[in-house]
Parts: C-alpha cells; structure tokens; sequence
C-alpha cells in the first residue's frame, strides 16, 4: 500500500533519516520505534508530506536548508513531491505528535474540522463510529478542546485524523505522557479502527511494550537509520530488542 | 517540489572556526576578520557626513540616525523582549515635546535638554505604558500605536505647548557637524551597547521572557519590572532622537506624532535582518535615502515602501544582514547524497 524507498531527510548539514525503506502493506498496523530523536517524527512528517511545507517555510525565512531524496509510493503511485493537502485526499492522513487539536473550539467542531474532505453522509457516520470507539467523548461533545486532559484530547485527535476518511492513519507517538490506564484504552481501540474501518495505520512510539501486541510489522530505529525490522514475532524473539526496547 | 539528488552543504570557513578561538589573538589576519566588519561599519558611520553632497543630504544622513534608533528599539524589543512595538511616533513626540519644552520655558542649552528628554521621556512613556506590561500578546502593540494619536489630539483640543503651531524658537546645535556626530556616536553606541546588552545575564532573562513567561515567573523573576526595564531602555533611544529632532528642526509639534515614525523603523528592520541589531541601522541607511529620492511622488512614497516591505518578507525574509554574515562566515558546496 504504502512504499518508501531510500528516504533520507537533512537538516541542513545534520542527518534526520539515514537510508531508510518501509513497507506498509493493507490492513496491518507497522510499529516504527526508537529513542528521542531518532527520527520517528521526521518520518511521519516526511510521510505524510508536511516536511514539503517546513521545508518551503525554512527556505522562505533563510533557515535551516532541508533536503529530501528517495521516494515514497502509495497505491503504486509516485506521491513523492504530491503536496501534504493533495496526500491527505489520497488518504493519507497524520494525526500529530502532541495532538495539535484546535484548542479554541468545542470538540464536536474539532471533529467536524476534520472532516472537511469527507461528504455528508461520511461525516455523519464517522462522527457516530468515533462516539461508539470513545464513548468518553459522548459526554464532551460541546467542551472547549483545550480544557480536555490529555488523554481525552489525544481521542480527539485521532478522531479528528479519522473524520477524513483515511486509508492510512499515521499516529505519531499517540501514548505520549498518558497514564497505563489509559494507553491500554487507546491502543485496544487502535486495533478495533484497523479492524472495523479496514484501514492501515503506522503508529510511532518511544516505548515499544504497549504498542507491541497489535502491531503486524515493526522498524526500530536508531539515529536516523532502521537497525532492524521483523514481524512482531522475529522482534519479540530477537535478545537485543528485548533487553533494549521491553527491559527485560 | 523536485527531490534532491545533490545537495548544497554550508560549511563554516576556516578563518571563522580558527578566529572564533584563541588563535584570533595571534594572527592578524583572523584578528582583522573579526574586526574588519565591525571597523568598516564604525568609519563607513564616521565619514558620511564627509560623503555627502552638500547641506541638504548632510541633513538626511540625521534623519537617518534618528530613524535608526527607532529602528534599533524596535528591532530589541520585538526580537529579544518579545514585546512588539509601534510606538515610535509616541517616542519621537514625547522626547521632542520634552526636550523643546525644556529649551523654551526653562531655557536650558541641548547639552542639557537632550539628556534630560531622555530620561524623563524614557520614565514617562513607560510609566504610561506600565499598564499593559504584565500581559502578554497583541495589547501592547495595540496601546503603543493608540498612544501618539491621543497625545496629537490632546495637545491640538486643549492648545497646549503652542496647539498646532508647535513649540517656535528652539535653540539648535551650535552648528552640522556637532549635529551629525552627535547623531552617529549615539547611533553607534547604542549598536554596539546593545549587542553587548542583549549577551549578558540581563538579556537573557529578556530572552527568557520571550520564549516563555511563566516559566521564567516560576523562577522568582518579577517579568513585569524586567519588561519595564527593557521598555524604558528602548522607549530612552526614541526620545533621544525626539530631542535630536526638535532640536535640528528648532522646532516641535504634533506632526512628530506622525505615523510615520512608527511605520518606517519597521519596515527598515524587516530589509535589514529582524533581531541583528546592525541589520535595522542598514535598513534606515537604505530606506531613508531612497524615501528622499522619491520626494517628487509625494504620497506614493508609500506605497513603494510598501511594495519594498511585501518583496523582500516574501522573497528575502531573513534580510540582509543574515545573508551577508552566512556569505561571510560559511561556503557552499555541492555533495552527491
């Protein structure tokens, strides 16, 4: 479904993504993890395209340069210079590091900011799914986003990514700062989307352990570069992603 | 949206790494990179009022200076306060108002008169500015741009300070030269006391606050005095040249609350390199020139400004002096990916 070759993003002199290929195949759920800064951001970014606009932004202010090479195909089609807003029409859709919800307004228009591109009828049936996955939201519906906690606005947000319509969720390190509690919450729904939408999502995150059991296919990386990938078995069975990303 | 095959790297030049260490003390040529730049701006200040062509662009250079201030206030404020300022009109008025007070009702000579303006201006435009200084966002730009609109009205409705005539008869510099060094020594101090400024403890609390002003709070820190502190260094360099203004023209009145004042630094600082602290003086030297040039077209000055300011946010929005100082400190190659 989703194919990028030889990726590689500089900042300016520094390194971001080293080499790196992945493989997204339909309805699977591929688990990207690494430490801080080892580019799970860059990637996502790189993905989904915004890297297009930082890097249109940076040229305009003079800042850093970025150089992006390599190629990313999605449905056999070449969407490596396709801008991020024509990307997420394909369907690729990111829901951001530190959620980003639109702080001002009332859940129910965050969720219907998200569904801009979809029709009515879409819009309509999406919004009823995303009350049945987080009935937690049910009762939010006319808060203020801001005044949501943190895992509360972290549902929101992936609400929002799925009133797109996505065919390719990209959650980027979704647990962040949330208790056990409620990082269990999330990634059960997490699988039950891929299941009942039958969409693919590429889920980001530091601290493999929770994000483990669901996912099909995995990278790690490691300072720009994928050091090792596998299904979740190869992963689970390999000693060194033991003791490094599970801590046993 | 091309995908790069090759890629321009940025290296910094040797003679910079070397000249930023120790070895800059030992060799004369890393000595005189540092220096050179710093030199060529000092006498390029220095020997303009030589350059020129006669009284009338002997007097532009002065204005040129005084828009730099302005320029330089607002370059600090806005890029190591964090406070965006479109008060220099209400600057300009209170120093010249001041100071042309002073010279008329007290009789005391400009030795006396400038500095005095800038004080009192610098402590009474913070005063009437300390309201909104504990709040953060757009009310400050909001107040400092009201602010000269009601004092030109206040003076105009009571007749007060000579009404629309302005304050006549103010005594004026004993004669073009004092005037222009006077103007270019406070310029260049000012450049170089506030490079300094902005690199010691003090200006990185101001930095501090900009990024973030409550975690600059939970460290003890009171951001309001601090903030004050800044505007009144800053609001100190307009007076300034309010006082230098009345005092080239011998006069004072309500068109120095003109909007111009206000505008022009900002668009001075935008060409020449926003947060440099050199960059809005080049600004001033450009624009101010130019504006004169376009005197014959009247109003349409603006919008040439105008059209200046919308080129250069849209295609060299960094301005010229990071471009120069990246061309000066680092070069570029073509490496293959």
């Amino acid at each position: 479904m989703l194919e990028a070759n030889e990726l590689m993003v500089f900042y300016e002199n520094m390194l971001a993504l080293n080499n790196i290929s992945i493989q997204c195949s339909e309805n699977s759920i591929v688990g990207v993890f690494g430490a801080n800064s080892a580019g799970k951001s860059t990637l996502m970014y790189a993905l989904s395209g915004i890297m297009l606009d930082i890097r249109k932004k940076e040229e305009m202010a003079g800042g850093e340069r970025i150089t992006i090479s390599g190629d990313i195909r999605f449905h056999d089609q070449d969407i490596t210079s396709l801008k991020p807003s024509l990307r997420a029409k394909s369907g690729i859709i990111l829901c951001p590091e530190r959620r980003r919800i639109f702080k001002e307004s009332t859940v129910l228009e965050n969720l219907k900011i998200g569904g801009f591109l979809a029709t009515k009828a879409q819009a309509k049936d999406t919004l009823e799914y995303i009350l049945h996955v987080f009935p937690a939201l049910k009762r939010l519906k006319s808060r203020i986003g801001g005044f949501l906690s943190g895992g509360e606005q972290q549902m929101l947000a992936i609400g929002r990514a799925l009133m797109a319509q996505p065919k390719l969720l990209l959650l980027d390190e979704p647990l962040l700062g949330l208790s056990p509690l409620m990082q269990a919450t999330l990634i059960k729904a997490t699988k039950a989307i891929q299941k009942e939408k039958k969409i693919s999502i590429i889920v980001s995150e530091q601290y493999a352990r929770p994000v483990f059991p669901i996912v099909d296919y995995a990278y790690i990386l490691e300072n720009g570069a994928a050091v090792m990938e596998g299904t979740r078995q190869e992963l689970m069975d390999n000693p060194d992603v033991k003791s490094a990303y599970f801590g046993v | 949206m091309d995908i790069a095959q090759a890629r321009k790297e940025r290296i910094d030049r040797g003679i910079k790494v070397r000249s930023d260490g120790l070895y800059a003390l030992m060799s004369l040529k890393e000595l005189s990179y540092l220096t050179l730049p710093r030199f060529l701006l000092i006498a390029g200040m220095l020997s303009l009022p030589f350059l020129m062509p006669g009284m009338y662009w002997q007097r532009v250079i002065s204005i040129v200076c005084i828009y730099s201030l302005l320029a330089l206030s607002f370059d600090f404020l806005a890029h190591y306060v964090g406070l965006v300022c479109l008060g220099g009109a209400f600057f300009i008025g209170m120093g010249g108002y001041i100071a042309g007070i002073l010279n008329t009702y007290f009789g005391l000579p400009p030795v006396l008169t400038i500095p005095l303006a800038t004080i009192i201006g610098g402590a009474l435009s913070t005063f009437l500015l300390l309201p909104c200084l504990p709040l953060k966002g757009v009310y400050f730009a909001i107040v400092t741009l009201m602010y000269p609109l009601f004092m030109a009205r206040i003076i105009e409705a009571f007749d007060i300070f000579g009404g629309t005539d302005g304050i006549i008869g103010i005594d004026s510099f004993s004669n073009h030269w004092v005037e222009q060094y006077v103007v270019i020594g406070v310029v260049l101090g000012f450049v170089f006391g506030l490079r300094r400024l902005v690199n010691m403890d003090i200006g990185l609390i101001f930095t501090a606050i900009m990024d973030n002003d409550q975690a600059v709070k939970a460290s003890g820190i009171n951001i309001t005095l601090y903030r004050a502190l800044a505007v009144f260094i800053a609001s100190s360099m307009g007076c300034l040249g309010g006082a230098c203004i009345t005092h080239i023209y011998m006069w004072s009145g309500i068109s120095q609350f003109a909007l111009d004042f206000s505008i022009l630094p900002i668009a001075a600082t935008v060409i020449g390199g926003a947060g440099t602290l050199v960059g809005p003086v080049l600004g001033c030297l450009i624009l101010v020139p130019v504006s004169e040039l376009l005197r014959d077209f009247g109003t349409l000055r603006i919008v040439f400004y105008a059209v200046i300011l919308v080129a250069f946010i849209l295609f060299k929005s960094e301005g010229i002096m990071e471009f120069v100082q990246r061309k000066y400190e680092q070069f570029e190659r073509w490496t293959k990916i």
